[in-house]
């Protein structure tokens, strides 16, 4: 039962908070009315408290290696069941590091947006849905996570209450059940033909069970690729990543953008090697669509990310393209490949928040939102400027950041593989992509430190401590990572050989 | 003797019911207590045949030597006396609220309490003619509660429901007629009443008037090309919209369509013809028409009654696909779609009523000052989409079952309707949501003073109602046990 | 002999002796008379049928005990004794309910005139059912016809021209058909040489197992069977209907919808199976024109009915349709259709007089506009009235309980029991047919229902009255709805009688 608590105790903590809100509101007859100092230290405290626990009993429980529990049956054949394998533990604790930072993070960022309390209720919620959805042991739980994600995770976009946001959360809120409900049908379809639903290391799948049924088995893992692919920003269900974000305060797009996206990730995993098995789907057609839309991604997100003013919309963008290196990385079904991709998700994690809590600071700070109005600003911010820049390096994957290391990983798998075309196609579509990363992220670091002659420079005072910290430690994750990345891939190594 | 329970759950509320306008009470309390009496007690009577399961048959009377009304529980009745008996003295409490401020109050729920009654008559019926009575009889005494109003659009709207209704019972009625002159018995029996060997240079015919037969009987279901008269209905004050057009009158349809496919023409006879496949591509279309009409739709209650012909069409894909898995899938939706269909009935009428908006560009904001009834609208909402651990996914993911056993390319299709529906169902029900809880930045709450959550009377059946859809989600063996017992009766 | 059995022919007496007898009598005394003339038929034919149903058998009376070919024979079986009950019940409840619109609408110096045309009418209905000799029953046709034309015309204080004008077109069509009929007869006569039915189908029965006079007889079947679908309206003859039951007074519009035509179709049952034979008539696919014009009359006058402006003249093409559903039962040409058919019969009768009489009583109280709009809220000014014309209306509709249910359900049992065509059309016909009388039915229903509000009432003098005020009318909708009621839930000892009737007519 140890293995609820990570996931309890956060969504019980969260609704605790979530509810008080209610009730001030009943009370205050809905006026709203910003809390007092005093009560917002209280509820921050509660809230990290929280935070940090959690994150140490998700990160204990993950390590009790083989850990599971049944909690109850939806149906005699519908267990909502959780295990812990080294997948799980890999992605928890990226997960609460994220979470932990960003929520430090916040305490100082939320004050400039309304009802701390509804904001705070729904972090820690998320929190432990996040981590029920890393610890699902079957195809069903996981599902049952992945729409509880969508739908906690919709306040973050409607948090300033807008009409942007609301359109925003609506588009988020869509794409998102378009994606989960292709899903549902490759359960449905799995449900009939797969012998089990439980995750398996390398697959379920025997020659037997889909004899015979082998096409409608793949349609259905397509549809389950460009399903869960939504949430990973996978084309053709993208759109809603460029629009949630800039609406979302700081914190939840970093959260969103981080986190949320490499949920899809995780489920696309589960479902690919899990359940599916890579052998079931190498060499079919439903391997070369994937590659195909993953790539297109990955140029598209670029290119549309080298042209966009916004800088949180840019960030977005940028994710799109580079969460589907992550996707191309699984869908060459190589070793190495998987490594990679791994890899490119963890350091991806740390890169992406780092960036957005750049951002954060921008906007918190100086109420910029646009990339041209940056000029100068590391005359006055130059730590939020170095950790962007450092991020920034990650990103292209520019050694000795970590994000070379995985992009290392990634070209070389699909380089190993025999996928056609694609072995050099892909390889060449990551780099000019990575050309492009950082034409539009250099570009805010150039203008930064060297502003434009002419240009006005004002000065915005310094950030605040716990902002600049949160950034810090990731900023230093993605360069610590890229000069000691060892024990990391030396733990994905084991993850990935038990796959294939 | 217990078998002398059915007419008495029958007949109590009809007669009761007739007293209604009548009782001498003076107090508008005292009648309500008289009108909730009737009810809980038929209610209660009802729960208690059910435990019972009386196996006896009992007749009424008798048309003819073999044309007679009689009462005979069954499985698939047990699940419509079910639906009715827990949901019809909440939906009365309910409407005592909602009604206070409406004319003609006694027949109003004199007629509301008769339908009950008529109700739980087709469902207790033992042949294809006593429920072919029951169904009309529910025509008629759901008339004036939809035409209640009086307003132009009422009586439009009754007229509208009345052809629709009588159109398809003549259509029904020749399966009947089929049913009483080929049929080994006119009594329902699990698998089908003809006699295929001996029927077989009969085969096409039959197929016809089944076809016929289950378009008839489908009106009431609201299945496409027939569902325009649903939406319209819903100019009825909302108890009526929601209890008849989301539990007793459009299940009536379904049951009805359940008896006829499995109980009198059997699924054998069927399976396979021109006839399923047409019913199956009017059926698979009507799950999508319906949400893509709710979505286009902005009056609140039409919204939802759009939302209604698509679930309905639910349950007829649930049975349209001839399996005892498909009943069961069918089965389950009927059950757990009056239960998330009443509730987020009954919050737009609380809206409605509190507010007095019909449309959904006027709710802006008005989550905040019925923070009660929106979130459980949310939760309705939620569960019809079919998110996991709420009653609707469970239906959902039978239905699915059911069609992918089957395997055939149009049982396919079906499901993906089913997702697609379910795609625009968080479309239509979030949109709302979001809303009434977030109106803009620039909101100015003060128009809304004065909007407040209805009191505990509206409120007591929202409870429960939203703690019936999560333990059905959570734990639906004990049903799908149930219905599964009832579907391998047609093996 | 038993006593009894001479009853009929004193029924048959005792209404033609009344007539003169009428003339004579205040209004006043003449109505009273009349009552108690139909009361005391009606137990005398009571008698007749309960005797008839306790020997099992039917029995021929010889007129002065002359036998054939220079008697006259009467014939009593089951099914002609209920008939004759049953006209008798139905001809007593219209005569009590149009007292007000009589005192109202016929000249006073004429009233006791129309209890005469209601003596010569119930003596003829009775002697139609009865008689043996089918000579006879033309002279009864006639004068049928001539006291039908009587009761359409009697009314003259309003609307004189049109009271004329439809008399006028009726006693056209009507003699049109005598005149068929005639022919028909003489045809028959001069290839069977009898004129009892008995003799004749002997007759008929020899020649066509020699095969001898073919055509000629084919000829007269068509003759009798057109000149009495004519006189009963069958489609296309029906154009003088809604004149005639529209204009007339209400006694006389009820009672010639709900008996006049029902006589003639009697006589034509009576026909086919007494005189020419079933198989014959099965034989020569007369029976097929019947169903065809059956069919069609009950669609279009239901077309009719609905684009029909006032509610007399839509109950009476409505009537239209009814009579094609009756026609399209014997056309099924089984005895499971004629069954329908006969009970359709009386549950029409009970039903189309229903719905006069409250159509009366609604439009009584919207001053005497027949047209929708003036009907708004009558179910509330006359509320017995509206809930009469509600369950006629549902009836008509076919709703169970009603008797209109139970014909429905007769029909298409007979229906599924042919040939898959004629199967086919009865259905889909049926179920037209039922969604047609639902939209102008129920449309009426819904209207009458729909509330004027008091200020608008008040403006164009519309009254209220309660059932007192008008006993007549209150008594009749009241046995009109229990019969309704009876032959719709307890239809089976009455289906039994029409079985063992028909049986007798072999």
């Amino acid at each position: 039962m140890l293995i609820l608590l990570p996931i309890l105790l956060p969504i019980v903590m969260g609704s605790i908070l979530l509810v008080a809100s209610f009730v001030e509101h009943l009370k205050k007859n809905n006026d709203y009315q910003a809390e007092s100092d005093q009560e917002l230290s209280k509820i921050h405290l509660f809230s990290v408290a929280g935070l940090v626990v959690s994150a140490a009993l998700a990160i204990y429980v993950g390590l009790q290696k083989g850990m599971s529990c049944t909690l109850f049956y939806l149906l005699e054949d519908l267990p909502i069941y959780f295990a812990v394998d080294s997948l799980s533990l890999l992605f928890v604790t990226f997960i609460s590091i994220v979470f932990v930072l960003v929520g430090i993070y916040s305490c100082v960022y939320m004050k400039h947006e309304h009802e701390e309390k509804r904001f705070f209720g729904f972090y820690l919620i998320v929190y432990g849905v996040l981590v029920g959805l890393d610890f699902a042991g079957n195809l069903v739980t996981l599902y049952l996570f992945y729409e509880f994600m969508t739908l906690t995770s919709m306040p973050f976009v409607l948090h300033n209450g807008s009409h942007e946001s609301t359109m925003a959360s609506l588009k988020y809120l869509f794409y998102s059940m378009c994606g989960a409900y292709l899903g549902l049908f490759g359960i449905f379809v799995l449900y009939q033909y797969a012998p089990s639903l439980t995750f398996t290391a390398g697959g379920v799948m025997s020659v037997l069970s889909y004899n015979g049924n082998t096409a409608i088995m793949l349609v259905a893992i397509m549809c389950m690729l460009i399903g869960f692919g939504a949430k990973a920003g996978m084309f053709p269900l993208h759109a809603w990543l460029p629009s949630a974000h800039p609406v979302a305060p700081s914190p939840a797009s970093a959260v969103l953008s981080s986190i949320i996206v490499k949920c899809g990730v995780l489920a696309i995993i589960r479902v690919v090697f899990y359940i599916a098995g890579p052998s079931f789907i190498a060499g079919t057609w439903v391997q070369y669509a994937w590659m195909t839309l993953s790539l297109l991604t990955v140029f598209m997100g670029s290119l549309l990310a080298f042209r966009e003013p916004i800088f949180k919309k840019r960030l977005a963008y940028s994710s799109v393209s580079q969460v589907s290196y992550v996707l191309f990385g699984l869908a060459v079904l190589t070793t190495t490949g998987f490594e990679g991709a791994l890899l490119h998700t963890v350091f991806h994690a740390f890169i992406k928040c780092a960036l957005f809590l750049t951002a954060g600071i921008f906007i918190f700070k100086c109420h910029i939102t646009r990339v041209s109005d940056l000029q100068g600003i590391g005359k006055s911010m130059p730590i939020t400027l170095w950790c962007f820049t450092f991020a920034s390096l990650g990103l292209i994957g520019i050694p000795p950041t970590s994000g070379f290391i995985s992009k290392w990983y990634l070209a070389l798998g699909a380089l190993q593989s025999d996928i056609g075309a694609f072995r050099y196609v892909g390889p060449a579509i990551l780099l000019v992509s990575a050309l492009l990363t950082a034409g539009y992220l250099l570009e805010i670091v150039v203008n930064g430190f060297f502003p434009k002659e002419g240009t006005e420079i004002k000065s915005y005072g310094k950030e605040p401590k716990a902002m600049w910290i949160p950034l810090m430690v990731l900023a230093g994750l993605t360069l610590g990572l890229g000069v000691l990345p060892n024990g990391l891939i030396e733990f994905i190594s084991t993850i990935a050989s038990s796959l294939f | 003797m217990s078998e002398m329970i059915m007419p008495i759950v029958v007949l109590l509320p009809i007669v009761f019911g007739l007293t209604i306008p009548f009782v001498p009470l003076k107090s508008k309390k005292a009648k309500m207590f008289y009108v909730e009496g009737i009810v809980l007690v038929t209610s209660i009577l009802a729960i208690l045949m059910l435990l019972n399961q009386p196996t006896a048959e009992f007749t009424l009377f008798r048309f003819t030597d073999y044309l007679n009304v009689s009462f005979r529980l069954d499985g698939v009745g047990s699940v419509f006396v079910g639906i009715c008996a827990l949901l019809w003295p909440l939906a009365t409490l309910y409407a005592f609220e909602y009604m206070e401020h409406e004319e003609h109050q006694p027949t109003f729920f004199m007629f509301y309490t008769i339908t009950f009654g008529v109700s739980l008559g087709i469902a207790l019926s033992q042949d294809i003619l006593s429920m072919y009575v029951f169904y009309e009889l529910l025509t008629m005494v759901t008339l004036p509660l939809i035409i209640h109003s009086l307003s132009r659009e009422a009586i439009h709207a009754t007229r509208k429901y009345l052809y629709y209704s009588l159109g398809g019972a003549a259509f029904a009625f020749i399966g009947v007629i089929f049913i009483l002159v080929y049929g080994d018995t006119a009594n329902f029996t699990a698998g089908g009443v003809l006699d295929l060997v001996a029927l077989a240079d009969k085969k096409e015919l039959l197929t016809l008037v089944f076809f016929l037969c289950f378009c008839g009987f489908s009106v009431k279901t609201a299945m496409f090309p027939f569902c325009e008269w649903l939406p319209t209905a819903g100019v009825a004050p909302t108890p009526v919209t929601a209890l008849l057009h989301a539990v007793a009158v459009v299940k009536a349809g379904a049951f009805a369509c359940i008896r006829v496919t499995y109980y009198c023409f059997g699924p054998e006879l069927v399976k396979g013809t021109w006839a399923q496949t047409v019913l199956m591509c009017l059926i698979i279309f009507t799950i999508v028409y319906g949400c893509s009409r709710a979505i286009k739709e902005t009056h609140i209650k039409r919204r939802l009654a759009w939302s209604t012909v698509s679930n309905l069409s639910y349950i007829l894909f649930g049975v349209i696909l001839m399996t005892p898995l498909g009943l069961v899938g069918a089965l389950c939706h009927m059950c757990f779609h009056a239960v998330m269909k009443i509730t987020s009935f009954f919050c737009a009428g609380a809206i409605m009523h509190k507010s007095h908006t019909n449309y959904v560009h006027e709710l802006d904001g008005m989550g905040r000052k019925m923070p009660f009834t929106f979130i459980v609208y949310t939760i309705s909402g939620l569960a019809l989409m079919g998110v996991p651990g709420m009653c609707g996914f469970m239906s959902k993911w039978a239905l699915a079952d059911a069609a992918l056993t089957d395997g055939s390319p149009l049982a396919i299709a079906g499901v993906v309707a089913l997702l697609i529906s379910a795609l625009l169902t968080a479309i239509y029900m979030m949109t709302v949501t979001v809303r009434a809880f977030f109106p803009g930045k620039d909101f100015d709450y003060s128009k809304l003073d004065g909007v407040k959550d209805p009191t505990w009377m509206m409120l007591l059946p929202f409870g429960l109602f939203v703690i019936a859809m999560i333990v059905f989600g959570v734990n639906a063996q004990p049903f799908v046990d149930f219905f599964t017992n009832i579907a391998m009766a047609l093996m | 002999m038993a006593f009894v059995q001479n009853f009929p022919f004193f029924s048959i007496i005792l209404t033609i002796f009344s007539g003169p007898l009428s003339t004579m009598l205040s209004n006043k005394k003449a109505k009273i008379w009349n009552m108690i003339l139909i009361g005391i038929v009606c137990a005398l034919n009571l008698a007749v049928l309960a005797f008839v149903i306790s020997t099992g058998e039917s029995y021929t009376y010889m007129m002065g005990h002359f036998p054939a070919p220079w008697g006259n024979e009467i014939r009593v079986g089951v099914l002609e004794a209920l008939m004759a009950v049953f006209f008798c019940v139905v001809m007593f409840l219209c005569v009590i309910s149009g007292g007000q619109e009589r005192a109202r609408e016929i000249e006073e110096s004429k009233q006791n005139l129309f209890y005469v045309m209601v003596n010569l009418l119930l003596c003829s209905l009775i002697a139609l059912v009865y008689t043996n000799d089918i000579f006879t029953a033309y002279v009864f046709v006639e004068i049928n016809t001539l006291s039908a034309c009587g009761l359409i015309m009697i009314k003259n204080k309003l609307h004189e021209g049109r009271t004329l004008e439809a008399s006028v077109r009726y006693m056209i069509m009507s003699l049109l058909g005598s005149g068929m009929l005639l022919l028909g007869i003489c045809f028959l006569y001069g290839l069977t040489g009898h004129l009892l039915m008995s003799n004749m189908q002997e007759a008929i029965a020899n020649l066509v197992a020699t095969g001898q006079y073919q055509i000629p007889l084919l000829v007269a079947i068509c003759l009798l069977s057109v000149g009495l679908a004519i006189k009963s309206a069958l489609f296309p003859f029906h154009s003088w209907v809604p004149d005639a039951y529209g204009y007339a007074t209400l006694s006389s519009a009820s009672i010639l919808s709900s008996m006049v035509s029902k006589g003639y179709i009697f006589l034509l049952i009576k026909i086919f199976f007494r005189v020419i034979g079933f198989e014959v008539i099965i034989g020569s696919h007369v029976l097929n024109v019947l169903f065809i014009f059956g069919i069609i009359g009950m669609i279009m006058g239901s077309l009719d009915a609905i684009q029909e402006n006032s509610i007399r003249r839509m109950i009476a093409y409505s009537s239209v349709a009814q009579i094609g559903y009756i026609y399209m039962g014997l056309g099924l040409g089984t005895t499971a259709g004629v069954v329908a058919s006969i009970y359709h019969i009386l549950s029409h009768a009970v039903t189309k007089a229903l719905l006069f009489v409250s159509a009366y009583g609604l439009t009584n109280v919207s001053n005497n506009r027949r047209d929708f709009k003036q009907l708004t809220g009558a179910a509330y000014r006359n509320k017995l009235a509206g809930v009469a014309f509600t369950v006629g209306a549902l009836s008509m509709v076919g709703f169970p309980l009603l008797s209109g249910f139970v014909s429905k359900v007769l029909f298409a049992q007979a229906a599924v029991g042919v040939s898959s065509t004629k199967m086919f059309f009865t259905l889909v016909a049926l179920a037209i047919s039922t969604i047609l009388n639902t939209v102008y039915f129920m449309k009426t229903v819904i209207r009458i229902y729909t509330p004027m509000d008091a200020e608008t009432e008040k403006e164009k003098g519309f009254t209220r009255i309660t059932a007192k005020e008008d006993m007549g009318k209150a008594i009749a909708m009241i046995c009109f709805v229990v019969m309704n009621l009876v032959l719709g839930v307890l239809s089976q000892p009455i289906i039994e009688l029409i079985e063992t009737g028909l049986a007798m007519f072999m």
